[in-house]
C-alpha cells in the first residue's frame, strides 16, 4: 500500500508538471500508470474467471504493448472504469460477454463511419445489425494491436491456421473429388494479400470457429470460394457480374471462370503487368482462339519479341466486364477499340503505320453511319433500330488472326475482300471492293477519278460563290447609283 | 429613275401557267426535303445535323426520306424534260429557255452597264440570261444528282457495269454538286427573287402567275403561259 500511495503521489506530481500534455501523448504520467498496472498484469499466470468455469488471462505482454499502435495511450484510455485508485471487480456471464464489452471501448475512438469505410467490415456490421456479437479483438487482438498494413494481425492468424494447414490434408467432396487444404506460406507471402489475415477472406473461420462445410463438387467449392473476393473487390465483382462469364454461370454453365480461376487462390496475382500470363490464362479455355492469335501480327510480336505495345486479349475484350463478342453492341465498338492504338501517332510512328486508317474509315460511309448509329443509341435508346450492321475494322481485317497489311498481306487481304463484302452486299461483283479506297486518300495515283472530281469542285465552288456575290454586289451598287 | 417612271403605270402580264406554278411548288418542297436530309448527312459532325437526324428518327430514316424525295425529284425532272421536249418537237410553244447568242450579248452588255460603261440595263427576252443560267444549272445539276444518287443508292448494281472507283467518285460529285446547287439557291435565287431591290420583299410571279412588265425584259403577254 505504501508503494501504491507513493506511486499515486508521483503520478499526480507528474500531471502538475506537464499540464499541457494531451491524453494521447505518452507522458511521464502515462508511463507511470503503465508501470503501475503492469506490476500485476505483467505477471504471467493470473486469470479472470467466469461463472461458467471459463477464464481469460489477465497477462499483458509489455513488449507487445510497446510495439502496438496504442503504445502512446494510457491504460485508462481504454479501460475507462479503472483509475489508480479504483479497480472495480466486474462480473461477466462468460468470456464472450467480457470480450464484447471490452470491444465497445474501441468505438469510442474508432467512429463507426471510419470503420465502415473498410469493405472488410461491411459483413461484420450486417452481422451486428442481425444481433450477432462482433468482437474487434478477434481480428485485431487487444494489447498487441497493430496497423493492419503492418501485418501483425495476419501474422498471428497465419501462425494459428498454419498449424494445420501447412501440412498436406484433403477436403473431400460428395462427388468423390478432393482438394488439398495445404497452404504454402511462401506463396501467401509472395502475394499482394500478404498483409491480409486468413479470416479476412475465410469469413466465419477464426481461432474459435471452424465450420464444417459440404460441397457437391470441387467446382461448387471453387465457385463458392470466389464469392469471398467481392467483399473487398466489389468494383471488379460488379464489372464481372455484367460480363459474359458471369452470365454463363447464371444459366448453369459452371465451367465459366470466376475470380480464382484466373487470379489463383493463395498465390493470387493481379496479372495486370504480366501480359504473357494473361494470354496464357485465357488460353486455358480459349485454346483455338489462342492458336489463331499466336499466328497474327499482334500475337506474333507478343510471343517473338515480347512486344508490350501489341494488344492482348484483355485490351480488346476487357478483363472483368467481358461483353459477348457476338452482340451488336460489342461489334459496333470495335473501331473505338482499334483506334485506341491505331490513332495514336506516337505509337504508330514506332512501326511506320499511318493513323489515317481510322480517319479514312470514320469519314466513309460505314464509319459515318456507325457513328450516327451510336449517337442515336445514346440519345434515344428506345427508338434505336439500325437497319443493318455496319462493317467495322475486323470485318475486313479479321479478328484474332489479323495480318500485317504490307507486302504479301495486301494481296491476301484483297483476295478475301470480295467475300467479306458479300457478307452484307450479297450480289457484289469483282468491281465492288474497289469502291472502298483501302484507307488511301484520293490522289492522281490512287483513285484519280475521285481526286479529279474533288479538285474540280474545290476550284469551282469558291469561283461560283465569289462570282455570284460579285454579281449581287454590282446589282445593288448599280441600283443605288441609279437612284 | 427608270424604275420609278415605270412603277407609275404597272402593267401585269401572264407569266406562268398553273402547271408551272404547281411544278415550282413541288420543286420547292422536294428541294427542302432533299437539302435537309442530304446536308445533315454531309455535315454529320455538326450538332444541328445530329439533332435533325435524331429528330427524324435516325440516319436510316433520313436516308429513306432522301431516297423517297429523290424518286419524286426524278419523276418531276423526267416529266419536265419530256413535256418540254414535246413542246419543242411539236412546236406548241417557243423554246424560251434555250440559250442563244443574244444571252451572251446581254450578259456582256450588263457587265458594261454594271461597270458604268452603258447607261441602260439590257432588254432581255422573256427569260433573262441570269434566269436561264440558274435554270440550266438546276436542270443539269439535278440530272447529275439523279444519276449519282442512284449509283450511291445501288452500289452493288452499279459496279456490275462500272469500275468500283465510280462509287466514291459518284459520292464526290453528289455531295459537292449538292453544295453547289444549295449555295446557288441560297445566294443567287433567294437574292434575285426576294432581296433584289426591284422585287423586294418577294417576287410573287411564280406563285400568282402574273408579273409586272419590267424594263429589263421585252416579254410579251404569252397566252398559254408555257415556256
Amino acid at each position: 500500500m505504501r508503494v501504491r500511495a507513493y506511486m499515486i503521489g508521483v503520478v499526480l506530481l507528474a500531471c502538475l508538471m506537464l499540464p499541457g500534455a494531451g491524453a494521447f501523448a505518452q507522458d511521464g504520467a502515462g508511463e507511470q500508470e503503465k508501470k503501475q498496472c503492469l506490476k500485476c498484469h505483467g505477471e504471467q499466470g493470473s486469470v479472470k474467471k467466469f461463472p461458467d468455469g471459463d477464464f481469460v488471462s489477465t497477462y499483458v505482454d509489455a513488449h507487445a504493448l510497446d510495439m502496438s499502435v496504442h503504445r502512446s495511450l494510457r491504460c485508462t484510455s481504454c479501460h475507462k472504469e479503472f483509475t489508480n485508485q479504483r479497480h472495480p471487480d466486474r462480473a461477466f456471464r462468460n468470456k464472450l460477454q467480457f470480450r464484447i464489452k471490452e470491444s465497445h471501448g474501441c468505438r469510442d475512438c474508432h467512429a463507426e463511419g471510419t470503420i465502415k469505410s473498410r469493405a472488410i467490415h461491411e459483413a461484420l456490421f450486417k452481422k451486428e445489425a442481425a444481433g450477432e456479437a462482433v468482437v474487434c479483438t478477434n481480428c485485431h487482438s487487444a494489447h498487441a494491436v497493430t496497423h493492419i498494413a503492418g501485418g501483425n494481425v495476419s501474422k498471428s492468424e497465419e501462425k494459428y491456421c498454419l498449424r494445420c494447414h501447412a501440412s498436406e490434408k484433403k477436403m473431400v467432396f460428395r462427388s468423390g473429388e478432393s482438394v488439398s487444404t495445404r497452404v504454402k506460406l511462401a506463396e501467401l507471402q509472395g502475394s499482394p494479400h500478404r498483409n491480409v489475415g486468413c479470416s479476412d477472406c475465410h469469413f466465419g473461420f477464426s481461432s474459435e470457429e471452424h465450420p464444417r462445410r459440404q460441397f457437391r463438387s470441387e467446382r461448387q467449392y471453387r465457385l463458392s470460394s470466389s464469392e469471398i473476393c467481392r467483399r473487398c473487390h466489389f468494383d471488379m465483382y460488379t464489372k464481372a457480374a455484367e460480363g459474359i462469364h458471369y452470365a454463363m454461370l447464371s444459366v448453369g454453365k459452371l465451367e465459366a471462370p470466376t475470380c480464382i480461376d484466373c487470379h489463383g487462390g493463395h498465390a493470387i496475382s493481379s496479372l495486370g503487368n504480366n501480359r504473357l500470363a494473361v494470354v496464357q490464362k485465357c488460353k486455358t479455355c480459349h485454346s483455338e482462339v489462342y492458336e489463331v492469335y499466336a499466328r497474327s501480327v499482334h500475337g506474333g510480336a507478343l510471343f517473338k519479341e515480347n512486344n508490350k505495345d501489341v494488344p492482348i486479349c484483355t485490351d480488346c475484350h476487357s478483363s472483368h466486364g467481358i461483353k459477348d463478342p457476338s452482340l451488336p453492341e460489342f461489334h459496333d465498338t470495335i473501331p473505338d477499340t482499334c483506334s485506341k492504338c491505331h490513332s495514336n501517332a506516337v505509337l504508330m510512328g514506332k512501326y511506320g503505320l499511318s493513323t489515317e486508317v481510322v480517319k479514312t474509315y470514320l469519314t466513309d460511309f460505314h464509319g459515318v453511319t456507325l457513328g450516327l448509329y451510336q449517337k442515336e443509341q445514346k440519345e434515344s435508346p428506345e427508338r434505336y433500330r439500325p437497319d443493318r450492321p455496319m462493317a467495322v475494322c475486323t470485318d475486313c481485317h479479321g479478328t484474332h488472326g489479323i495480318a500485317a497489311v504490307s507486302g504479301a498481306g495486301v494481296q491476301a487481304l484483297k483476295k478475301t475482300l470480295l467475300k467479306r463484302c458479300q457478307t452484307c452486299h450479297r450480289n457484289a461483283t469483282e468491281n465492288f471492293p474497289d469502291a472502298w479506297l483501302s484507307h488511301y486518300k484520293p490522289s492522281l495515283t490512287n483513285a484519280p477519278l475521285v481526286f479529279i472530281v474533288e479538285q474540280f469542285y474545290k476550284i469551282m465552288m469558291p469561283l461560283m460563290v465569289v462570282g455570284l456575290l460579285f454579281q449581287v454586289f454590282l446589282h445593288i451598287w448599280r441600283y443605288l447609283v441609279n437612284r | 429613275m427608270v424604275y420609278r417612271e415605270m412603277s407609275d403605270k404597272v402593267e401585269y402580264i401572264r407569266r406562268f401557267s398553273l402547271y408551272r406554278i404547281v411544278e415550282h411548288l413541288v420543286l420547292i418542297a422536294l428541294f427542302v426535303v432533299l437539302a435537309v436530309t442530304g446536308l445533315s448527312q454531309k455535315f454529320h459532325a455538326l450538332g444541328i445535323s445530329q439533332s435533325i437526324i435524331i429528330a427524324l428518327g435516325g440516319v436510316d430514316s433520313v436516308r429513306f426520306l432522301h431516297h423517297v424525295a429523290g424518286v419524286f425529284f426524278t419523276a418531276l425532272a423526267l416529266q419536265h424534260i419530256l413535256a418540254n421536249f414535246s413542246v419543242i418537237v411539236f412546236r406548241q410553244g417557243e423554246p424560251s429557255m434555250l440559250i442563244t447568242v443574244k444571252d451572251a450579248q446581254d450578259a456582256l452588255h450588263n457587265v458594261r452597264y454594271y461597270l458604268g460603261l452603258a447607261d441602260q440595263p439590257v432588254m432581255c427576252d422573256r427569260y433573262s440570261y441570269k434566269e436561264k443560267f440558274i435554270y440550266w444549272l438546276i436542270l443539269l445539276g439535278g440530272i447529275q444528282q439523279i444519276i449519282t444518287g442512284f449509283i450511291l443508292w445501288f452500289p452493288v448494281a452499279a459496279t456490275k457495269y462500272l469500275p468500283g472507283q465510280f462509287i466514291p467518285a459518284a459520292k464526290a460529285v453528289h455531295t459537292n454538286e449538292a453544295m453547289l446547287i444549295f449555295l446557288l439557291m441560297a445566294i443567287w435565287h433567294i437574292y434575285d427573287s426576294m432581296f433584289s431591290p426591284e422585287v423586294f420583299p418577294l417576287n410573287k410571279s411564280i406563285f400568282t402567275g402574273y408579273a409586272e412588265r419590267r424594263p429589263e425584259t421585252q416579254e410579251k403577254n404569252s397566252g398559254n403561259g408555257q415556256g
